[in-house]
């Protein structure tokens, strides 16, 4: 067990954990400068999970969520315990072999959406009797009123936006690891993990940035359907 | 955006000479009864004979009000805000917005709430103006946090404005250039791969290097590493810090017993 949390940190992990914290939350602040309706909170996150494995996600998220809390926006800390289990379940998937091709990374970030539901359900129930301070929690007030109970209401709102958040940024993240140099992937712990089948990596890149794209649209309809019904 | 993540305000007063990892337990204490005690008024109580007692000690009650309110007011604001409107709680209606109801025991919740997250905040502002992030980690790393944490977190926390600012810059060269960030969802969707494509290569070019600079510097080294200026623990600190954590158990204890 203690090996197996060992072996996915090496002196490229280390170093490259404050990077991926850093691209967290600077493309969650370029997200927000767009207006998209995505968090986009969790790239480097995914991508340290992939490249190094679940545990040094797992810590990547945690720290992510804290430092963010502490320094930026403090409604971000109480939910470290969702961002941590989405860097494990994206290292886990990526140790199946789900990170290889681009419909495989549609599964994970499908499966890492629903683990983030999950998990973040009880903290938004406990902490904020289910209203968050987050934009999604229209929805949730939404159901509410339509006398739905508090746990139904706040899990279909998670597993109403999540997904589509979720499978955008594994697929931005396969793209960036496409986009790298294989001797620099190599230097990782895991870089087996990412190496692609079925086509020339450089197709799989526009498969992916055309599913981004697709997915956003998507996310767009869903919540002017969801809003105006 | 602050220029850097530091809100360390050096001066000399009893708080800032306390050991790190006291004032650390001490703000999980307050945190922690704010979330568990079963009283209602207990949040706001916390505030006015811990917190604000707290700051005066330590002589740095503007700098840390006005630090805390900036951070506090947006996110404890909008919660009370969503949740006063929102939480179908209660009968006893006050006010009346098209569809929104207030009701007497919603705005209680959302009151309570809000203090919540203050307290949070407000005591996590203070320790981070009182303590030195360097000397914390130091002291941690004394007490067996292995190194590499200390190196996450301090490096984290010099990055983190290093790569925000690189994200302006890009924004604006992007835009330069014509970029449209502004029109269309469509056109803004497609904006996303020019901005972040630039942010991430470039900011990953730099693990390797980093890698080998720090490696040179015995990073993974299993030798245990000499500190050069030592951080004082006196005994009666050791003794506050247990007496802190008996009364988080005490708390959670009474708020399980009791729910």
């Amino acid at each position: 067990m203690l090996e197996k949390i060992k072996n996915n940190f090496n002196t490229q992990t280390w170093v490259l954990i404050p990077i991926a914290i850093g691209i967290n939350i600077a493309v969650g602040q370029i997200v927000l400068v767009l207006k998209l309706p995505v968090f986009l909170d969790s790239i480097g996150t995914i991508m340290v999970a992939v490249l190094c494995g679940p545990w040094a996600g797992a810590l990547t998220g945690a720290l992510s969520n804290i430092i963010w809390g502490i320094a930026i926006d403090p409604g971000a800390l109480p939910w470290w315990p969702v961002a941590a289990m989405i860097g494990y379940m994206a290292g886990r998937m990526a140790q199946w072999g789900f990170f290889k091709s681009w419909w495989k990374v549609v599964v994970t970030g499908f499966v890492v959406a629903l683990t983030a539901a999950i998990v973040s359900t009880p903290i938004a129930v406990y902490l904020f009797g289910g209203i968050t301070a987050s934009g999604s929690s229209f929805i949730t007030a939404y159901l509410l009123q339509t006398g739905q109970g508090i746990w139904q209401a706040v899990v279909s709102t998670s597993f109403l936006t999540e997904p589509v958040d979720k499978i955008t940024t594994a697929m931005i993240a396969f793209a960036i690891i496409l986009g790298l140099p294989k001797r620099t992937i190599g230097g990782y712990p895991k870089p087996e993990q990412v190496e692609t089948e079925g086509g020339t990596s450089k197709n799989q890149m526009y498969i992916a940035i055309g599913v981004v794209v697709l997915l956003v649209l998507f996310a767009a309809f869903m919540l002017r359907n969801i809003l105006g019904g | 955006m602050h220029e850097r993540l530091s809100f360390h305000i050096k001066r000399d007063s009893i708080i800032h000479n306390l050991n790190p990892l006291t004032k650390l337990v001490l703000t999980l204490t307050l945190i922690l009864i704010a979330f568990s005690f079963p009283w209602y008024w207990t949040p706001h109580l916390l505030v006015l004979v811990a917190i604000i007692p707290l700051s005066l000690l330590g002589r740095v009650f503007r700098e840390f009000s006005v630090t805390a309110l900036r951070l506090i007011l947006p996110a404890a604001g909008f919660l009370f805000l969503m949740q006063a409107f929102f939480q179908p709680i209660g009968t006893d209606v006050i006010f009346k917005f098209y569809f929104l109801d207030i009701t007497q025991e919603s705005l209680m919740f959302a009151f309570k709430n809000a203090m919540r997250v203050f307290v949070m905040v407000s005591s996590f502002t203070l320790f981070l103006v009182t303590t030195h992030p360097s000397e914390l980690m130091s002291d941690l790393t004394r007490r067996g946090l292995p190194g590499q944490f200390s190196y996450v977190i301090i490096s984290t926390l010099q990055i983190l404005p290093q790569i925000i600012a690189k994200s302006q810059t890009i924004i604006a060269a992007q835009r330069s250039r014509g970029l449209d960030t502004e029109s269309s969802f469509l056109k803004r969707a497609g904006s996303l791969i020019p901005l972040i494509g630039p942010l991430v290569f470039g900011s990953l070019m730099e693990v390797e290097e980093r890698a080998i600079a720090i490696e040179a510097r015995g990073f993974t080294s299993k030798q245990t590493k000499t500190s050069l200026h030592e951080i004082p623990d006196p005994s009666f600190e050791q003794t506050l810090r247990w007496a802190l954590v008996a009364l988080i158990i005490i708390s959670i204890a009474l708020n399980l017993w009791l729910s």
